[in-house]
């Protein structure tokens, strides 16, 4: 006898399965039965979202005003008050203090030296944790000058500096809001959702309109990219705040005022650098699609160099943003720890208690006062920078006259066994049938309202006039996701059974996600061509992560209880893995799953630019249109196929998680 | 302080309290004068704290005693108006809680109510000092005052020299006493302990019973206390309130509660306790003023005097708090107790 | 480039040049730069011949196409590549506004068409004639598309009828687009280092051509006839039976440039360079790795004469 769970469970996958082969046979069908709406939406029915929107944005940039103030006035005052600071830290680290313009520009003050700079962060690395940080990211900073990257370097940095408080900010009070107003959460929450989805390029134009070209437009995409993480955190960290704690503040008279900041927000403070840090990556991600609008900086040393197909000097640039990350990283990692520590108060004078303040200070005045007479204070020589780019390039030659017709046989092998037949099935599949399917999923996962979100969401696709496309997209997403999963497990697996592995494949992954896709994306269109293959390891390499991440996070944290309850009952160690490690860490691995996802939709961009023709191509020819409402529906339809899978992927985690008795 | 016998004044009281979980649980208790447990059933509501009413006195030590999940922490958070009640009335000096408005109620906490919590609740950016300052800070009283009451207090719970620590430098009985003079810094007139020892080693947990006694003894706060742990309660209040599924089973002395139990369920609780832990002198005492040699105290505990009176050939004299003789008891008595055959049930 | 204004800003005495235009706004003209070569020191000797008549110039990072939002509102004041290629359908969209105004020609002439590695020519021995395609199209293939020819064209942005060409012409290839142009050049260098078939979209002013030996392949030339009328051409059928159109680089301003800086927009008007200069240019910068700023000095000295005077003028 089967319950009636189960029976649903297996009409389900029947449905699944029978959708499958009519989407393998879909085309044939359409043809045999003359219905050729049933796979390709009719255009009779097409809503024209995207002309309203362009239209809507038009008169949101030109008309709209409150009284004398118009909504271009506020969105500038807004690029003016980003700028401030911005220019400040940019001419102290990379551009200097000019008075004056143009021919009659008077050089004030250099900019800070890269011996200065160098100093500070080792006492930073210093004071925060120990030498081995200190070491660390002086070589980081080294590595930057050595390798000739040091001025673009300062730029991005500059532009991190502000970005990364105001993200860091601004996502703090958002979330410190959304924690005290369960409605500020229900509203922000899909807002955060569109944030992180959209790509980045479907808003370029309106913000560019909006805060002027430059580098602040620039800083504001970074900004509305790198904030979601730190709200949500912010709201879970409060969430997660002891509710002793609560109580304890509460007791003893706080105003609200006092309960959120002097014992909230510090006893989460350790959650809260988890998403400070985030913001910090996401913004370092960031780097080369600012540097399309205005940030200049490493960002723009990379498409620069591959433009002229210079491979090895765009790695270069790539690995200054890596090495920059984890600088950065480590250091505000290291902070945050720091700030849990209160020194013992220590006596003495002022120079004695800030030993490493007054030495940088020092250094300071001294390559500033001295810099005029010897400019190797001041800026690090050209001519004792190293470079690798002719051995990268060299590599890539190596590989690609060696071993291109191996590569070329792979590649065909993926394309015909696993590539083309999936993007048969997507195409095959009449979009009646998919919007149904999706709903059922949804209903089955997570009740009604899931499968009313479903239905919304996938209709809204089919009636944007974006349905081909959109299964195009899921395809390539799908296929690299399968692949990424069936690559990271495991990875993730051994990283956390075997610790000096662990440390590798954790370095493999940091580099993969910090490095500008775009620096490997061209090599790998030298060695497989143009084309979805090519696509799809781009893809890849990026989702990488979170499969791997998740998977060894999976593994690690399940219960030691239960592992000596499977050792002393006889398991080897794989069965010990099969029946016990992999069970009970599917929960886990299905949230990596879910990021996977996310990862490999926001790479649909930047995949665009090798060729694909799905909703990532949709907002790359809308951007080079300057056509606002398009590449918005295109990104909006991104979104939902973004949120649908989201959605689904969480219910069934959650349903998971129930069943194995780790959530009620 | 072990006054049952006298009446002073209620310091905190409330009548007819509840709160209940679920949708309009509000409205469904206007509507319902003492709903049952299987009333709240059907209307899909979950009774944490159904119908209790209590009056606890003046400098007396109040033990709320029961198992997880009977309500006593929400009980005393109700109490507190940490949680809303869903209906009832806390009278608190006489001032009704759940009318007081925000800003009353942030003076209140502030200067009359000070609470110890389960798992300490410190503040772990924050040092043994800065910790017990912070209800001062709080109230921005000026440095220097805030600091020099807070070495008061630290030195009070025994933790000179600790000051610059902090909290997870120390061990789990070295925080809850940062909790303990944290909560003891505003002075406040009314003390919560949220089962403060719970968390804490066996042995540590006896030590700090102690403690809590002798603290108690200069202090004279009214303490409502917490505990599931019924030896715990015997040993520490004046007066016991037993729940069960959000109810007050009974309210007693540890005597009373030991020698007549309300329901079997307290019954249980009650059946391993030994009896001369629990019964004082006055409870064995025969009227007859015949005793001889040095009186023992009538609201003694048996087990500290039992040494005593076996050692005496003679029935001892028992006097009351003034000193006045009231009567005498004997070793046979005592013996019987201590061995559990006595004619106590 | 970029200037932090501390305080106030200083005034001081014109130099000799600057004199003639005293009146004019001392605020920066601010000019776009992209990501390629050619357009940076275009724009980089523009920007110094205007420093010298005594301007003040900006630069600003902007996007090809994103740019126009800027020229439009007046963020932006100068682009000094629009490819009538590339570019036309915004810059038409954006002088249509009125708030943009085509400057006219760089002296530039663009030049797009299929191309191939002169190895290509061994075994396919009519070209650069068209019709040598008709019969060695396979020659052009890989396992994907064979018996197909495999030409990459541009980006679907670029537009350029590829698709169109391929069939009124009837060869036997298939287009497969490339997303950006460095995987169009990816493609081409991949290719030529293993001396493989390839047939791709090259355009110049490029570093491309002077990089790898090849030529263009010599289609039909381009009138406006041909794209439009199916009877004029080889196929009387089917329209795109020829190559595609050359056209200009074009310069593109914000409309108020002309107000606030009349004489600067008189040098704009008047700057010119041609193909030959801009290779050659282009090929010391991204071939033998040149500084950008060097060889922009290189040409202010060897042409003073000629940009003294446009200033002038």
């Amino acid at each position: 006898m089967k319950t009636r769970g189960e029976r649903q469970t297996l009409f389900v996958w029947m449905l699944i399965i029978a959708t499958i082969i009519i989407g393998y046979y879909g085309r044939d069908l359409a043809k045999l039965l003359d219905a050729r709406w049933l796979i390709k939406f009719p255009s009779a029915w097409v809503i024209r979202f995207n002309v309203e929107i362009s239209a809507a944005m038009k008169w949101l940039v030109e008309d709209a005003a409150i009284g004398p103030i118009s909504f271009t006035d506020v969105t500038r005052g807004i690029a003016w008050l980003i700028e401030q600071p911005y220019q400040l830290s940019l001419a102290l680290l990379a551009d200097g203090f000019i008075v004056g313009q143009g021919a009659e520009a008077v050089p004030v003050l250099p900019a800070i030296s890269w011996i200065v700079v160098t100093t500070a962060v080792i006492a930073l690395g210093q004071y925060c944790r120990d030498w081995g940080l200190a070491a660390l990211v002086g070589a980081c900073f080294l590595y930057l000058a050595v390798f000739g990257q040091w001025d673009s370097a300062m730029v991005t940095l500059a532009s991190v500096i502000i970005a990364v408080p105001i993200g860091a900010g601004g996502g703090l009070l958002l979330g410190i809001w959304a924690y005290r107003h369960p409605v500020g959460e229900r509203i922000l929450s899909p807002i955060l959702d569109l944030m992180q989805t959209i790509p980045i390029f479907a808003y370029l134009v309106p913000i560019l309109f909006m805060f002027g070209f430059g580098p602040v437009s620039a800083l504001v995409a970074t900004i509305i990219y790198a904030t979601p993480p730190m709200v949500r955190i912010t709201t879970l960290a409060l969430k997660s705040v002891d509710p002793e704690i609560l109580d304890f503040g509460r007791m003893v008279g706080t105003t609200r005022r006092q309960l959120t900041w002097r014992v909230l927000v510090p006893s989460s403070s350790q959650t809260l650098m988890v998403g400070v840090n985030q913001v910090i990556m996401l913004t370092l991600n960031m780097v080369i699609i600012a540097s399309m609008i205005g940030a200049g900086g490493l960002g723009f040393d990379v498409l620069a160099a591959l433009r002229r197909l210079d491979i090895g000097a765009g790695f270069e640039a790539g690995i200054a943003i890596v090495v920059l990350a984890i600088a950065v990283d480590r250091l505000s990692q290291a902070f945050a720890e720091r700030i849990g520590h209160i020194d013992r108060p220590v006596t003495g004078s002022w120079v004695s208690r800030h030993k490493r303040t007054t030495l940088v200070g020092v250094l300071l005045l001294l390559t500033w006062v001295l810099g005029q007479f010897s400019p190797l204070l001041l800026k690090y020589p050209e001519s004792q920078t190293i470079t690798t780019g002719v051995f990268w390039n060299d590599t890539v030659k190596y590989l690609n006259v060696n071993y291109f017709d191996a590569l070329e046989a792979l590649k065909i092998f993926f394309l015909t066994w696993f590539l083309l037949p999936i993007k048969k099935v997507m195409l095959g599949i009449p979009w009646p049938l998919a919007i149904v399917l999706l709903s059922l999923l949804g209903w089955r996962a997570g009740g009604w309202k899931l499968a009313l979100l479903c239905l919304g969401l996938s209709g809204l696709i089919a009636v944007s006039g974006l349905w081909a496309k959109a299964m195009v997209t899921v395809y390539l997403c799908g296929a690299s996701v399968i692949l990424a999963t069936v690559i990271g497990i495991p990875l993730g697996v051994l990283a956390a059974l075997n610790r000096h592995a662990g440390t590798a494949i954790n370095l493999f992954i940091d580099t993969l996600q910090t490095l500008p896709s775009f620096v490997y994306l061209i090599p790998v269109v030298m060695l497989f061509r143009v084309g979805d293959f090519t696509a799809m390891i781009a893809i890849v390499l990026y989702a990488l992560a979170p499969a791997v991440r998740y998977a060894a996070h999976g593994v690690r944290s399940v219960s030691k209880d239960l592992i000596e309850a499977g050792q002393v009952s006889g398991c080897t160690r794989w069965q010990l893995l099969r029946h016990i490690r992999l069970p009970m860490a599917l929960p886990q691995i299905l949230l990596g799953l879910n990021q996977t996802i996310m990862l490999a939709l926001s790479m649909l961009v930047i995949t665009a630019l090798v060729g694909t023709r799905d909703l990532g191509q949709e907002v790359y020819i809308a951007l080079t249109k300057a056509d606002t409402g398009r590449g918005l529906v295109a990104g909006l339809a991104i979104a939902f196929i973004a949120i649908i899978a989201d959605r689904l992927l969480k219910a069934g985690a959650r349903n998971a998680r129930i069943r194995f008795g780790l959530e009620s | 302080m072990r006054s049952s016998s006298m009446k002073p004044k209620a310091k905190l009281s409330c009548s007819d309290v509840w709160k209940l979980y679920g949708a309009d649980s509000e409205t469904f208790l206007k509507n319902r004068a003492s709903p049952g447990g299987e009333d709240l059933e059907r209307a899909g509501l979950v009774g944490a704290v159904r119908n209790v009413s209590l009056d606890i006195s003046e400098g007396e030590i109040f033990v709320i005693m029961g198992l997880s999940g009977s309500g006593k922490s929400t009980l005393v958070r109700c109490l507190s108006r940490l949680i809303e009640p869903t209906g009832g009335e806390v009278l608190f000096d006489g001032v009704d809680l759940l009318r007081a408005s925000e800003r009353e109620l942030i003076e209140i906490r502030r200067h009359k109510m000070g609470m110890v919590f389960q798992h300490f609740a410190l503040l772990p950016h924050l040092s043994v000092l800065q910790n017990v300052m912070f209800p001062l800070t709080v109230q921005a009283v000026g440095k220097v005052e805030a600091e020099e009451k807070a070495r008061d207090v630290v030195e009070l719970v025994g933790l000179k020299g600790r000051e610059g620590n902090f909290p997870r430098e120390l061990s789990g009985g070295q925080q809850q006493r940062v909790g303990i003079a944290r909560s003891l810094v505003t002075e406040p007139d009314l003390w919560f302990l949220d089962e403060p020892f719970s968390a804490l080693d066996p042995l540590i947990r006896r030590e700090m019973q102690d403690e809590f006694l002798s603290l108690q003894a200069r202090l004279h706060k009214t303490i409502v206390f917490i505990t599931h742990d019924f030896d715990e309660a015997v040993r520490l209040a004046d007066r016991i309130a037993i729940m069960k599924d959000g109810e007050v089973i009974q309210i007693a002395t540890p005597e009373v509660l030991v020698m007549n139990p309300a329901t079997d369920y307290v019954a249980e609780f009650t059946r391993h306790i030994p009896r001369s832990k629990v019964l004082t002198v006055a409870g064995l005492m025969k009227p007859e003023l015949k005793g001889k040699g040095v009186p023992v105290a009538a609201s003694d505990r048996i087990s500290n005097v039992a040494k005593h009176i076996i050692a005496s050939d003679e029935p001892l004299p028992v006097a009351d708090e003034t000193g006045r003789i009231i009567g005498s008891v004997d070793r046979v008595t005592v013996a019987g107790t201590l061995f559990e055959s006595g004619k106590t049930q | 480039m970029r200037t932090a204004r501390l305080g106030a800003l200083t005034l001081s005495l014109m130099t000799s040049v600057s004199m003639a235009w005293a009146v004019e706004s001392t605020d920066p003209i601010k000019l776009t730069l992209h990501d390629w070569s050619g357009q940076l020191i275009n724009t980089k000797i523009m920007g110094n011949i205007l420093k010298e008549a005594g301007y003040n110039v900006e630069y600003v990072q902007a996007d090809y196409i994103a740019q126009f939002a800027g020229l439009k509102n007046g963020d932006l004041h100068l682009a000094m590549e629009i490819w009538e290629t590339t570019g036309r359908e915004a810059l038409d969209e954006a002088t249509g506004t009125g708030k943009v105004v085509n400057v006219g020609e760089t002296g530039l002439m663009a030049i797009e068409e299929w191309w191939y590695p002169s190895y290509m020519k061994d075994r396919c021995p009519g070209l650069p004639n068209w019709e040598a395609l008709k019969d060695c199209a396979e020659e052009f293939s890989t396992a994907e598309t064979a018996p197909y020819g495999r030409y990459v064209g541009g980006p679907v942005t670029w537009g350029g009828f590829d698709e169109e060409r391929v069939e009124a012409l009837e060869l036997d290839f298939e287009v497969v687009h490339a997303g950006t142009d460095a995987a169009l050049f990816a493609e081409l260098e991949s290719a030529y280092q293993r001396e493989d078939p390839i047939m791709l979209w090259v355009y110049v002013p490029h570093w491309a051509p002077a990089k790898y030996d090849g030529e263009f392949v010599e289609f039909p030339p381009y009138s406006a006839e041909c794209y439009a009328d199916p009877s004029v051409g080889v196929n009387p059928d089917l329209a795109y039976d020829c190559g595609k159109p050359r056209g200009p680089i074009w310069k593109a301003a914000w409309s108020g440039l002309k107000e606030k800086w009349p004489g600067a927009y008189d040098v704009i008007e008047a700057y010119n360079i041609s193909n030959e200069e801009m290779s050659a240019m282009v090929g010391k910068v991204d071939l033998e790795g040149v500084d950008i700023d060097t060889v922009v000095a290189d040409w202010m000295k060897t042409n003073k004469d000629r940009w003294s005077g446009w200033i002038t003028q």
